[in-house]
């Protein structure tokens, strides 16, 4: 099919999408990783704080060590990869409450595409490297100018709750933008689901063109009278173009929650995500349209109707995809909703990161500022009566930074990939032995 | 009078007796001799006339019966028939065994060939193994049929452009004496016309100006030539970068027609024929890299779609001045509906995951690329 292979030419087929085992995999991956470096970024912040007070109050207790590193291991309990999610699933919903700060609220689609930046970026970071306060922001602005939604970010950060500047917003987006290996397209289903409902408008009105394989077969008339020969779905819709309509809005509001706020996204392409959320909202309607598309229902006894159409392992594959698509979708509940989940994710979020939060990492914008912090020392030692060396001392203090960013800079794509993994390799190997 | 005809005979060498009617040229000063390639037998043409103008018949000097026919007949070329004999023989293999140098792997092999077909050709000269070599001959020249004619053509195509190349320089020496003579001449009228001039000035001018107006005089003409001869120069030069560029495209005409399309490699005949390769034909641009841009396999689109919300566009000119298509609209509406419907990506990811080497492309990547960015980040000297 021609557009499955236009499908599969784009970067989020090619660089994000998994199968649920590998999406699993590789969040425990960056859990681990993320949890060995906090561990140890505490401990030398620890070790750091001891020795500044060792050197004022003298040598320590000798053989302590040991036993407080030990109980500092104990101390720092990491996120665990489901806690994660849990984290990042909440700020997927705190973007959509986001959006809504706004005069007028940010599309649905500058969300949608948001959360799908936001969810991407903590399949590779862990929320205890950097916090989703930070991330989520910058993820939403970034939508805003990828789906070509302008706002200011002065505008934008007027928005954004609490003391948050506009400089703390932009701060993490080289960042992000790097873990999202710069690839900003995101292919949402909502477009799709406004064609499907556009066809099935025409069909109901005898307009509806069937698919070029089936097309001699087919004429629109007979389209349009199994169409309204459906069974109803419910007693409340009593014209087919208010059913279409009813069924249009709950799939978008599907769509527009479960559909985002879940893994959909990694494990299905945007058009089998509409047609499950379509299949939840009106299942009659939905495997009509199906039908149309796909050739008639299939009578699993009769051989010959298997040989008639060519697409039937097509159509099983695809019906058992869909049904797990929408059990997937259906399982969604929000948190608001959830009084169990709010109160762990509580004290997730409130207690458990904020204790194993990544200390190196807390200050984004401190990082990433350089011109402004060389240009503050600078003007520091301008004060301190050094004036006619400031320009000097700016330069040095840039160079120096430069210089201690060298490693960090080269990586600027990522960095090599085959090493990286060699080095994977060796330690998940030093581990086994 | 036996010593006369002995004179005639000697100094004829019996060529000026006819074989088949005896007469000579005694008596018929202008008798012509043929011969017909088939047996090399030589005829006086009143001959030829008599026997072949009714069609084919056989050879009438004795024991020989091949059949001739009068539109063979020919004059002789040399003066031994059996000179005259190979290079006929020779003109028809080379005009069958006619590949050329290009054609094969190496030296090595275009000698082997040279040589064999020097030997076929001693073999149909001196008869030994003629009607094996005869048919060898044959079928090669009916399995070759293509490359004999195409090596034909090229030849044909080399001679003329030779001609036509050689009648080129004949005609640039003509021009380019032609030039030479007329610039002589220009130079001549313009030196005289510089003293008439030199003179006329002399005599209309004052005494004491005499050794100056000469010795300008002299300076112009000195000037004039000097000026003329680099803008020859210029031309020349001009002239020699265009015949240079045109040999070079002579060259390229030439490379282009020798590589040509051939049916069989390597003939049974000749060995070491270089491989020819068909090459592919080339195949019209396609800038979709094969998709087919209007060619939809789940949809049909229609011109228009019953809708409340686009429906007003259509008549609104404010949408429609900016040049807004509600026909993009359906297509990319109905695009993403089934953009990756048939993409499993459960199955697709996990084959895409076992196939891909080093994990380029891969999900580990871009874990790859997070792990590098945490860990460049995270070097404590540097964000302390």
């Amino acid at each position: 099919m021609i557009e499955d292979e236009i499908y599969r030419s784009s970067s989020q087929f090619r660089l994000w999408s998994f199968t649920e085992a590998s999406l699993k995999q590789l969040r425990a991956t960056t859990n681990s990783v993320a949890s060995d470096r906090v561990r140890a970024a505490l401990r030398r912040a620890q070790d750091a704080r001891r020795s500044a007070t060792s050197s004022t109050t003298g040598t320590p207790a000798p053989g302590s060590d040991a036993e407080n590193k030990a109980a500092e291991d104990k101390q720092i309990e990491c996120l665990t990869p489901e806690e994660e999610q849990q984290v990042v699933d909440y700020y997927s919903e705190q973007i959509i409450q986001l959006g809504e700060n706004y005069k007028p609220p940010l599309p649905t689609i500058v969300r949608a595409t948001a959360i799908q930046y936001l969810r991407r970026f903590y399949l590779t970071n862990s929320p205890m490297t950097y916090h989703p306060k930070q991330i989520m922001p910058c993820a939403l602005f970034l939508a805003t100018k990828t789906d070509n939604y302008y706002l200011s970010l002065r505008q934008f950060a007027e928005g954004v709750p609490g003391q948050t500047s506009a400089d703390d917003i932009i701060a993490p987006e080289f960042l992000v933008m790097q873990s999202l290996r710069f690839t900003f397209d995101v292919r949402h289903p909502f477009r799709g689901l406004e064609g499907g409902i556009m066809e099935l408008r025409a069909i109901s009105q005898g307009q509806g063109q069937p698919a070029p394989h089936l097309q001699p077969s087919q004429t629109p008339e007979d389209l349009r009278r199994a169409l309204l020969s459906l069974s109803p779905s419910s007693a409340t819709a009593n014209t087919m173009n208010d059913r279409i309509s009813r069924a249009h809005h709950s799939t978008r509001e599907i769509l527009k929650a479960a559909a985002q706020i879940t893994d959909a996204y990694f494990l299905y392409t945007p058009a089998q995500i509409w047609l499950s959320a379509f299949l939840l909202a009106d299942r009659p309607l939905a495997e009509f349209y199906l039908d149309t598309k796909l050739g008639g229902p299939i009578i699993s006894s009769s051989s010959t109707n298997h040989d008639q159409n060519p697409l039937y392992a097509l159509r099983t594959k695809l019906l058992t995809t869909l049904a797990n698509c929408s059990a997937l979708l259906q399982a969604y509940k929000p948190f608001a909703s959830d009084e169990a989940r709010m109160k762990t994710l509580k004290r997730i979020v409130g207690k458990k990161l904020y204790h194993c939060q990544n200390p190196e990492k807390a200050n984004i914008a401190g990082q990433k500022r350089i011109p402004a912090a060389a240009a503050a020392a600078a003007a520091a030692a301008a004060a301190a009566g050094e004036s006619g060396t400031s320009e000097s001392e700016m330069e040095r203090l840039a160079k120096k930074r430069k210089l201690e960013r060298g490693s960090e800079t080269k990586d600027l794509f990522g960095g090599e990939l085959v090493t990286q993994r060699t080095k994977e390799r060796q330690m998940e190997g030093d581990q086994q032995q | 009078m036996p010593p006369a005809r002995d004179i005639m005979a000697h100094r004829g060498d019996d060529d000026e007796v006819c074989p088949v009617c005896k007469s000579s040229r005694y008596l018929n000063p202008d008798m012509r001799f043929l011969i017909n390639p088939e047996c090399y037998h030589k005829m006086c043409e009143s001959c030829v006339d008599r026997i072949f103008s009714s069609g084919p018949a056989n050879c009438p000097v004795a024991g020989c019966h091949k059949t001739l026919r009068k539109n063979r007949f020919r004059k002789q070329t040399f003066e031994d028939i059996n000179v005259e004999r190979e290079v006929d023989i020779r003109r028809r293999v080379m005009q069958i065994l006619n590949r050329r140098e290009e054609e094969f792997d190496s030296k090595r092999a275009y000698d082997d060939f040279l040589e064999q077909r020097e030997e076929i050709i001693a073999n149909l000269v001196h008869g030994t193994d003629v009607a094996k070599t005869e048919s060898d001959l044959q079928r090669y020249a009916a399995d070759n049929m293509r490359s004999i004619r195409a090596n034909q053509a090229l030849e044909a195509q080399e001679a003329s452009s030779f001609r036509e190349q050689q009648t080129h320089e004949q005609e640039l020496a003509r021009l380019r004496r032609e030039a030479a003579r007329l610039e002589y001449e220009n130079e001549r009228k313009e030196m005289l016309a510089g003293r008439e001039d030199v003179l006329s000035r002399l005599a209309a001018g004052r005494p004491g100006d005499a050794a100056a107006i000469a010795r300008e005089g002299h300076k112009v003409l000195l000037k004039k030539s000097s000026a003329r001869r680099s803008e020859e120069d210029r031309i020349r030069q001009k002239q020699a970068a265009l015949r240079n560029s045109d040999a070079r495209k002579a060259g390229q005409g030439a490379l282009t027609t020798a590589d040509r399309a051939d049916d069989s490699g390597d003939s049974g005949l000749i060995k070491g024929l270089k491989k020819i390769k068909t090459p592919e034909p080339e195949k019209p641009y396609d800038p979709f890299g094969g998709l087919i841009p209007n060619k939809r396999d789940y949809y049909t689109l229609r011109d228009h779609y019953p809708n409340s919300y686009l429906d007003p566009i259509r008549q609104d000119t404010r949408m429609q001045a900016g040049g807004y298509d509600l026909q993009e609209y359906y297509s990319r509406t109905l695009m993403e509906a089934f953009a990756g419907l048939g993409c499993f990506i459960d199955e697709e990811v996990s084959k895409r995951e076992v196939t891909s080497t080093m994990g380029i492309s891969r999900p580990v990547a871009t874990q790859g690329a997070a792990l590098a960015a945490v860990s460049s980040a995270g070097a404590p000297e540097a964000s302390s």
